[in-house]
C-alpha cells in the first residue's frame, strides 16, 4: 500500500500521508546533512580549528544547512514532512560523527603530516 | 541535477586548492621558524567560497522534496510505475472505516 492510515493527534486534517513520499524526502535529508558534515569537517581541518571552536564551526554549518532545508521545502513543511523537528533537527548527531573523523583527518594531513 | 554535480565539484577543487597552499604556507613557516596562526588570506577565501558552492550543491543534487499530501496534484495516480495501463487514482475512500467481516466469504 503506498498510503497508510495516520491518524493525529492535534488535527483531524491531513489524515492520510503519502509515506513513500515523506521517506524519500527524509532519505534526502540525510543525504545533505551528510554530505555538508564532510565537507565541514575538511574546512575546519585546513583551517586549524581545535578543540570547541571546531565545534562551533559544526554548528553554524549545521544551522546554514537546517536554513537551506527550510527553504528547499519552501518554508511550509506541512506539505513535505510531518514535523518541523525532521527540517531542522533530524541528522544532526549523527552528521557530527562524520564531521569530527574528517576533521583529524584534514588537521593531519595539512598540519601534521 | 547536473548543475549541481558541477559546483559540488568546483567547490571541492577550490577547497583542495586551499589545502595545499595552507600545507606550503605551513613549510615556509617551518623554514623561517615562526608560527601558524592561520591559513593565508586566499586561502582562507577560497574555503569560504568552496564551502558556499558546496552547500549549495549540497542542497540541490538530492531529489527534490515530493509532497506528501494526499490532495495534491502530484499524488492523484498511484500505479504501478511501469505500467500505466492498471491506474489507480488517491481517493478519499480510503478513509473510511472498512470492517472485513462484513465481506463476502466464500
Amino acid at each position: 500500500m503506498a498510503t497508510q492510515d495516520k491518524r493525529s493527534d492535534t488535527s483531524d486534517f491531513p489524515e492520510i500521508i503519502n509515506t513513500d513520499n515523506l521517506q524519500s524526502n527524509m532519505k534526502s535529508i540525510y543525504y545533505s546533512r551528510t554530505f555538508l558534515s564532510i565537507i565541514g569537517g575538511v574546512i575546519a581541518g585546513i583551517w586549524g580549528f581545535t578543540g570547541f571552536t571546531g565545534f562551533v564551526f559544526y554548528f553554524v554549518v549545521m544551522l546554514a544547512a537546517s536554513f537551506g532545508l527550510a527553504a528547499k521545502a519552501k518554508f511550509s513543511a506541512d506539505s513535505y514532512f510531518d514535523s518541523w523537528n525532521r527540517v531542522l533537527l533530524d541528522g544532526i548527531l549523527g552528521g557530527l560523527m562524520s564531521f569530527v573523523l574528517f576533521w583529524t583527518f584534514a588537521y593531519d594531513i595539512v598540519h601534521i603530516f | 541535477m547536473g548543475l549541481g554535480f558541477v559546483v559540488g565539484i568546483i567547490g571541492g577543487f577550490l577547497i583542495a586548492h586551499a589545502a595545499f597552499s595552507t600545507i606550503q604556507y605551513r613549510g615556509e613557516l617551518k623554514i623561517m621558524e615562526e608560527q601558524f596562526t592561520g591559513p593565508p588570506f586566499n586561502a582562507v577565501i577560497e574555503l569560504l567560497v568552496g564551502l558556499g558552492l558546496c552547500l549549495w550543491a549540497g542542497l540541490a543534487v538530492p531529489t527534490k522534496f515530493l509532497s506528501i499530501l494526499p490532495h495534491s496534484d502530484e499524488n492523484r495516480v498511484v500505479s504501478l510505475p511501469a505500467n500505466l495501463d492498471f491506474m489507480v487514482f488517491n481517493h478519499r475512500g480510503k478513509v473510511l472505516p472498512s470492517n472485513p467481516d462484513l465481506k463476502l466469504k466464500i
